[in-house]
């Protein structure tokens, strides 16, 4: 398929100032997310609305990429911020994004048990198959340390694993190597997300990441046919 | 580009509607979960609706080079399926007819045999469709995922499921709406040409089933093969829609349009009942010297003379019909 042009010129955009940055010798994330550590189960603290609301939010902007393909269809910028929780808890780094979201796009899907996450859902039809659902992800480098990979999936030198969570899928675990080459590994990993007054609170266990480890959000909005690369995004933010 | 390219003529004059392609195929590859709307092979009346509803104005192709925009049809575009209530009128004392729920307001071959007027005479065909298995697949270019690719060793155009993400740019980009979202495994399929069947030395499975024996099947670029014969020597075939710039590897024998009634002693061409205009329509002007060609080959053949041609288009054995190679596959690419 064609690239836009205005992906390309984006994509010009953030390598110059991933260059510039590091010329400078500066981190070309936005800002610091501290992890509030408590001694609580990760298990717990999945569902458990009540601890989340001691721990600070981080306000985050977020960008919509630009139309991909000229066959697109332009989208505005519904959801321009996203509040991050982080908590470390029983060996893990929980996340919780919270966003609003006027449109719920999610279907109940029963699970069949034993079987790879993305065949995981046998359902009754939404028969809606022009319908895209509300998904969001963390991504971070796979090697340790403070790299920043590209954001654009992260780059053969620097692989990134990402965390994604679907509205009617629940969690799959993906990993890529830039753009064009996620795939999803068949792991998975604790999730738990709820849709709640305008309002999609998505909490993800991610493994134990050390302090200085780059992370960035993504967040699908079904109503505006988000899927790819089409989506919401934010730079490199650090985790402390 | 493929070494060869497996391809299909359909002789519309002989298609009888029956629907035993289409459920040659639904049997064979979508009676799986999430396939219940998909008909890799469908049977529509033309003119009509199609399926999905409206897809040959919807979008998608090429143009200058260039992908066409389309949005994805809707489920309300391949119809909703409904359930009757049994249960209720003949175990819980419903007094009323029986009903269907939702009410059905669309579906595959909504409008059979509706056709279209010319005057006050009504005109309809058959048309099976199939993937076209294109040259210039718009779904190949259209994938982000790579998961579309062209066999390299047959032309067939076929969807890796496990590359697929289910993003659905393939459907939009199909001008001939021949891929389906699978909702249960997040997937799009597409017909594949019954290509495990060719690799035995079989004929697909809506070729092998057909009653009206109207389909012919080879190597495009094998001269001894019926399809060969047909598009390259007889130019007896066209494909559907060229102006849509895929190139299409499935082609149609139009239909021999009889004169109107009363007009019998008339050339083809000549106050036709279906109006020329929509099978230019449907196959581009190059139809009308088909058509043409097609009435000589009867004029001779009704004079007592011998037509190859015909002789071909009658298809009377299966060795005339198809001539599938399956050492083709066996090319290590």
């Amino acid at each position: 398929m064609r690239i836009n042009r205005g992906a390309f010129l984006f994509a010009a955009v953030l390598v110059a100032a991933t260059i510039a940055a590091a010329q400078a010798g500066k981190e070309t994330a936005g800002q610091t997310l501290s992890g509030t550590s408590l001694s609580v189960p990760a298990e717990a603290l999945l569902n458990g609305a009540a601890v989340w609301d001691q721990v600070p939010a981080h306000r985050i902007s977020l960008n919509r990429t630009p139309p991909l393909y000229d066959t697109d269809e332009s989208a505005s910028l519904e959801i321009p911020l996203l509040d991050v929780r982080v908590v470390r808890a029983g060996g893990k780094v929980l996340v919780q994004m919270s966003w609003a979201d006027s449109t719920h796009d999610s279907a109940s899907l029963p699970e069949v048990p034993n079987t790879p996450p993305e065949t995981r859902f046998r359902k009754v039809p939404t028969e809606a198959e022009d319908r895209f659902f509300d998904a969001v992800a963390v991504m971070f480098p796979e090697k340790k340390g403070a790299i920043t990979p590209s954001l654009q999936m992260g780059d053969a030198e620097d692989p990134v694993q990402i965390y994604y969570w679907n509205a009617a899928r629940g969690p799959m675990l993906m990993e890529a190597a830039g753009r064009g080459t996620t795939r999803t590994t068949g792991g998975s990993f604790a999730a738990h997300g709820a849709y709640e007054k305008g309002r999609w609170t998505v909490t993800l266990a991610l493994p134990d990441l050390p302090a200085g480890t780059p992370l960035a959000f993504a967040i699908w909005n079904g109503s505006q046919k988000d899927r790819d690369g089409r989506k919401y995004f934010s730079v490199w933010q650090v985790l402390r | 580009m493929s070494k060869h390219q497996y391809a299909m003529v359909m002789d519309l004059n002989k298609c009888l509607g029956c629907q035993t392609c289409t459920i040659a195929c639904k049997k064979l590859w979508t009676d799986r979960d999430g396939t219940g709307y998909m008909y890799w092979n469908n049977v529509e009346t033309r003119p009509g609706m199609g399926y999905p509803r409206q897809w040959d104005r919807i979008g998608g192709g090429w143009k200058d080079g260039q992908l066409q925009p389309s949005p994805l049809p809707s489920m309300d575009d391949y119809g909703h399926a409904w359930e009757f209530d049994y249960e209720q009128r003949l175990y819980e004392g419903k007094k009323k007819p029986v009903m269907a729920s939702p009410t059905p307001k669309s579906g595959p071959n909504w409008d059979e045999d509706v056709g279209g007027m010319n005057g006050d005479e009504n005109y309809f065909f058959y048309l099976p469709r199939i993937c076209n298995h294109c040259t210039y697949p718009a779904c190949l270019e259209a994938c982000p995922r790579k998961a579309i690719y062209k066999r390299e060793e047959d032309g067939i155009v076929v969807l890796d499921q496990d590359r697929c993400q289910g993003y659905r740019y393939c459907i939009k980009a199909c001008p001939y709406k021949k891929i389906y979202f699978n909702e249960v495994t997040g997937k799009s399929e597409k017909c594949i040409f019954c290509y495990p069947r060719l690799e035995k030395g079989e004929v697909n499975a809506c070729a092998a089933q057909c009653p009206g024996r109207l389909r012919f099947v080879g190597l495009l670029d094998d001269p001894e093969s019926p399809v060969h014969k047909l598009v390259r020597v007889h130019r007896a075939a066209l494909p559907l829609f060229p102006e849509k710039g895929t190139q299409p590897n499935v082609f149609y024998v139009p239909p021999f349009n009889p004169p109107k009634r009363g007009n019998y002693d008339k050339s083809i061409l000549e106050d036709s009942r279906l109006p020329l205009d929509y099978l230019i329509y449907l196959f581009g002007p190059e139809v009308r010297d088909v058509i043409e060609r097609l009435e000589a080959e009867l004029k001779t053949a009704q004079a007592g003379g011998r037509s190859e041609l015909l002789q071909l288009l009658i298809g009377r054995d299966a060795e005339t019909r198809y001539r599938i190679k399956p050492e083709v596959v066996q090319i290590k690419v």
